[in-house]
């Protein structure tokens, strides 16, 4: 009877500590992040040559949250990759050399770390190119940065939206709902938990009374509304996201009790 | 993603993000269920069960004394 007491106990604890968990945080120590499909469409009977290159692919993508198949189609001209998340396209590749860089960037590497050196999020910044628009969004996040009690552990990282080197990531973004790579507009994305990227905030919609919605959703007790249908989808990264530090967003509601909130 | 914005006409017009809207009004905790008041009709109930069992008493008491006169030899 004793043992029975006691087990009720412990999971009575770890209810409310996960009840109280913010979502942040949450979401990085307890979800896993959704899986991407690459997929070799061919319309012959794979060669030797595809079988090698295929192998290797599949060798090189392994540590990421992706997985590698072939299919045999008739009703196509060229062979070529689809990258998918879910049921959904992202993008199509011609060769295997338009897949350099495809789990793995210097940015997305920089946002991982922030994560998992307690952060509350990345905030980041996806440029036009049009210097006027970006200039006036650039400027609202700052403000709001500023008046936020959370300033020290968010980070602001600006991407443009034609970049080379992260044009995957780049990419990967456009995806996070169908209709963005349409929009040429400054756009904001929260990126927390395992690489967990939020619808943005777009345009006109990058206001000081937005951003700090963002920031609240982020340092909210997470709820099971939440957890079960969590925002955003999961970019494509390679990482371990094993023993992150310590979120650092604690410290600061354990210091000032008055910003708690659900 | 499953989220995606429902078709709208000009930029202006496009919604905004559902976990942002959410967050705006609320809706990401579980809302308490709304309390309604009703008539407090306790009291009166309780009066009138003590009111019956009391009659009650009395007339089982009246039965059994009457039954146990009748019954004694005089």
């Amino acid at each position: 009877m004793k043992s029975f007491h006691l087990k009720i106990l412990t999971l009575s604890a770890i209810l409310s500590l996960a009840c109280t968990t913010k979502v942040s945080e949450w979401v990085l120590l307890n979800t896993v992040p959704g899986q991407y499909t690459l997929v070799f469409f061919h319309k012959t009977p794979l060669t030797e040559a595809d079988r090698k290159q295929n192998a290797t692919i599949s060798n090189n993508i392994k540590p990421a949250n992706i997985e590698f198949r072939s299919v045999e189609r008739k009703d196509i001209k060229e062979s070529y990759f689809g990258l998918y998340y879910g049921s959904r396209i992202f993008e199509k590749y011609n060769n295997q050399k338009d897949l350099a860089g495809l789990i793995s960037s210097p940015m997305r590497e920089t946002i991982a770390t922030d994560i998992m050196t307690g952060k509350l999020c990345v905030l980041l910044y996806l440029s036009t190119g049009n210097k006027e628009k970006d200039e006036k969004g650039l400027q609202k996040i700052k403000s709001a940065l500023t008046a936020s009690p959370f300033k020290d552990i968010i980070t602001v990282t600006e991407l443009s939206r034609n970049s080379v080197e992260e044009s995957h990531f780049v990419s990967l973004l456009l995806n996070v709902e169908d209709d963005l790579k349409a929009i040429h507009e400054p756009m904001l994305f929260g990126i927390f938990g395992r690489f967990r990227a939020l619808e943005p905030l777009l345009g006109k919609g990058i206001t000081e009374e937005n951003i700090k919605l963002m920031i609240d959703f982020l340092t909210a007790d997470c709820s099971c509304l939440i957890k079960d249908d969590l925002p955003g989808i999961d970019i494509l990264f390679t990482n371990n996201w094993e023993n992150p530090a310590t979120a650092l967003v604690n410290k600061i509601l354990d210091e000032n009790p008055s910003l708690l909130h659900n | 993603m499953d989220q995606d914005t429902i078709p709208y006409d000009t930029l202006g017009e496009r919604p905004l993000p559902k976990w942002l809207t959410d967050q705006r009004d609320g809706l990401n905790t579980i809302q308490p269920v709304a309390m309604e008041m009703k008539d407090d009709r306790s009291l009166s109930i309780s009066f009138a069960l003590t009111g019956a069992i009391i009659l009650l008493t009395i007339a089982i008491l009246t039965i059994y004394i009457l039954r146990k006169k009748k019954n004694s030899p005089s």
